[in-house]
């Protein structure tokens, strides 16, 4: 796949009369780490949502791996994971069974043992004849992230992933997801408040404001801020337009 | 804020009021088809209306017990999720807190009598209407149940007191399936069927069946053999399962709808995962309520004409439901 893995092109979305999302263009090129800040309410789940096809955007067009999400969605969501919310998870059914009915749904014949590895790295492992309503907030967490995993899709969407993860969980799975990400080719697109990813794993950025996309930062940018021993903070600061503490 | 729960729930009650209208025109419906109802049955409810006149004392002894466990429970329930709730740490006058929990714990029991009170106010129209002579007896009959109901409040101070009550996780009810091997994974869209079933179980708790079972007993009439109370306890329970399945299945597919938006599962597959467990459930209850129908000598036509529209009607609601929430989606 050398074509962009993800293309947003003039999406609008909102809910009712309120436009949350207005004119958001975007591409992720294959091996993109992209992180999506903003402050609260900014529009970034409903990005994500519009992305992952849990909205459907009032304009504008979404491409997944080339194919349209909107005329061809069986395609497109086949290249795509998407990390849940903890509570949206099915709380009467077994991790197990979350894990067959994502890989069923996605019309795998098994689940990439990889997966299992990571299952196991993350000390998920003994949870999954558990029953979802009966796992801590971190531990659905886990089971989100590997839900979007399943089937090793090109592109991966996270939301707040990293709430409620143990720093030791949290820090394989960034990695995790970085050798992932090179491997296969694929980009992540990860909503966030953590300023550390940008620092350290992103490849590139996005500062969402008021539903419009103020300021990106290109791979190049991004470098640049590290070698120069990268004040992020003061960075996101100076692009939205507020005055440094 | 001197009452911060009643300030809320008020609050909360102002945004909903968009169906302010919707709710007062049902309301006026469903009095007025009862009026009609009475009207209809006028001697038959002057008949039950001398009955309950004649047996005020007990009735209002059996309002006030029942009001008195109710409302126990219920200042147990109320005290146990205000310790949770976001208005916990919310500082609340000495007078207030005095006052607050006692309107919200007996609001229902007030809300009994009021109703009570319409009920009556409709029989004594009705009678009035029909010309006969005990326009009263509604009246005083709704003076001894809500009597009872009043001296329940204050009784509920007497009994003894609920434990705290804690909701368990669902699936603490639920039967717990087979564990596999580790790292074995089934890829499969069968998991969705069962989690109707157990969202079924998770809800019929054994405490609240227990309790749902009092009522249906009381109901017996003297002299009814246990046979034939347990046939009728075990018809009920058939009953309140369909019930309580085809509000899981709204429940869990809905949710589903959510959760599995992201992925390219087709329609038909995911409504088949769903629907033929619980047609199956359906089928057998159908059969069950069948055969607990001709345990009480009803004729073998009728039970398993009975046992069949229970059956298909079942099947055809819970797939209807299915398709509508599985319904594909328009751009806005």
């Amino acid at each position: 796949m050398t074509g962009p893995i993800l293309e947003i092109r003039e999406l609008r979305a909102g809910y009712g009369p309120r436009t949350v999302l207005e004119n958001i263009s975007m591409t992720l090129a294959p091996g993109d780490w992209f992180v999506l800040l903003g402050p609260n309410g900014c529009g970034k789940s409903t990005l994500l949502d519009c992305v992952v096809s849990r909205m459907i955007p009032s304009g504008g067009e979404i491409r997944i791996a080339g194919h349209a999400l909107s005329t061809d969605p069986y395609e497109a969501k086949l290249q795509l994971g998407y990390g849940c919310a903890p509570d949206v998870l099915p709380g009467l059914l077994t991790s197990r069974q979350c894990l067959e009915v994502h890989a069923g749904a996605k019309g795998l014949a098994a689940i990439g043992d990889d997966l299992f590895a990571l299952a196991d790295e993350l000390k998920f492992t003994a949870y999954l004849e558990s029953f979802v309503d009966t796992l801590s907030l971190g531990t659905r967490q886990k089971l989100a992230v590997l839900l979007a995993l399943v089937g090793d899709p090109q592109l991966i969407v996270l939301d707040e992933a990293f709430n409620g993860l143990d720093p030791a969980s949290a820090l394989v799975l960034k990695r995790h997801l970085r050798t992932r990400i090179e491997r296969r080719r694929g980009a992540l697109l990860l909503a966030t408040h953590s300023l550390d990813i940008v620092e350290h794993y992103a490849d590139r950025a996005a500062v969402l404001i008021d539903g419009r996309l103020k300021h990106a930062w290109s791979k190049d940018e991004l470098q640049e801020l590290r070698a120069n021993g990268g004040d992020f903070e003061a960075a996101i600061a100076l692009a939205i337009g507020e005055p440094e503490s | 804020m001197t009452a911060p729960r009643l300030a809320a729930a008020k609050l909360i009650r102002l945004n909903r009021r968009t169906h302010l209208m919707v709710k007062t025109v049902a309301v006026v419906f469903c009095l007025g088809t009862l009026i009609a109802l009475f009207w209809m049955q006028r001697d038959s409810l002057e008949q039950a209306l001398k009955w309950l006149r004649l047996h005020g004392l007990p009735c209002a002894a059996l309002a006030a017990i029942a009001s008195a466990f109710l409302t126990a429970r219920r200042r147990s329930l109320k005290r146990t999720e205000y310790a949770l709730s976001w208005l916990a740490a919310v500082p609340v006058t000495d007078r207030a807190a005095r006052w607050e929990p006692l309107v919200i714990e007996i609001l229902p029991a007030i809300a009994a009598i009021g109703v009570l009170g319409v009920l009556s106010m409709a029989c004594a129209l009705v009678l009035a209407l029909a010309g006969r002579a005990e326009i009263f007896t509604p009246l005083a009959i709704e003076a001894y149940l809500g009597g009872g109901i009043a001296a329940g409040i204050i009784g509920s101070y007497l009994v003894p007191q609920p434990k705290p009550v804690i909701l368990p996780p669902g699936s603490r009810y639920v039967p717990h399936p087979r564990v596999r091997r580790a790292g074995g994974v089934r890829p499969s869209l069968r998991a969705l069927g069962a989690w109707p079933i157990r969202q079924m179980f998770a809800w019929a708790q054994p405490k609240i069946v227990s309790r749902a079972s009092i009522p249906i007993l009381i109901m017996m009439p003297m002299g009814t053999t246990a046979d034939a109370a347990m046939v009728v306890i075990a018809l009920f329970a058939n009953l309140g399962a369909l019930l309580l399945l085809w509000s899981a299945v709204i429940s869990a597919s809905r949710a589903a709808r959510s959760w599995l938006a992201p992925l390219p599962a087709g329609r038909g597959a995911v409504i088949r995962a769903f629907l033929l467990p619980a047609s199956a459930v359906i089928v057998a209850a159908g059969a069950m309520g069948a055969l607990l129908l001709l345990v009480f000598n009803v004729s073998y036509g009728t039970a398993a004409q009975l046992g069949a529209c229970t059956a298909l009607i079942g099947c055809l609601t819970v797939g209807g439901v299915l398709v509508w929430n599985f319904r594909p989606r328009r751009t806005p």
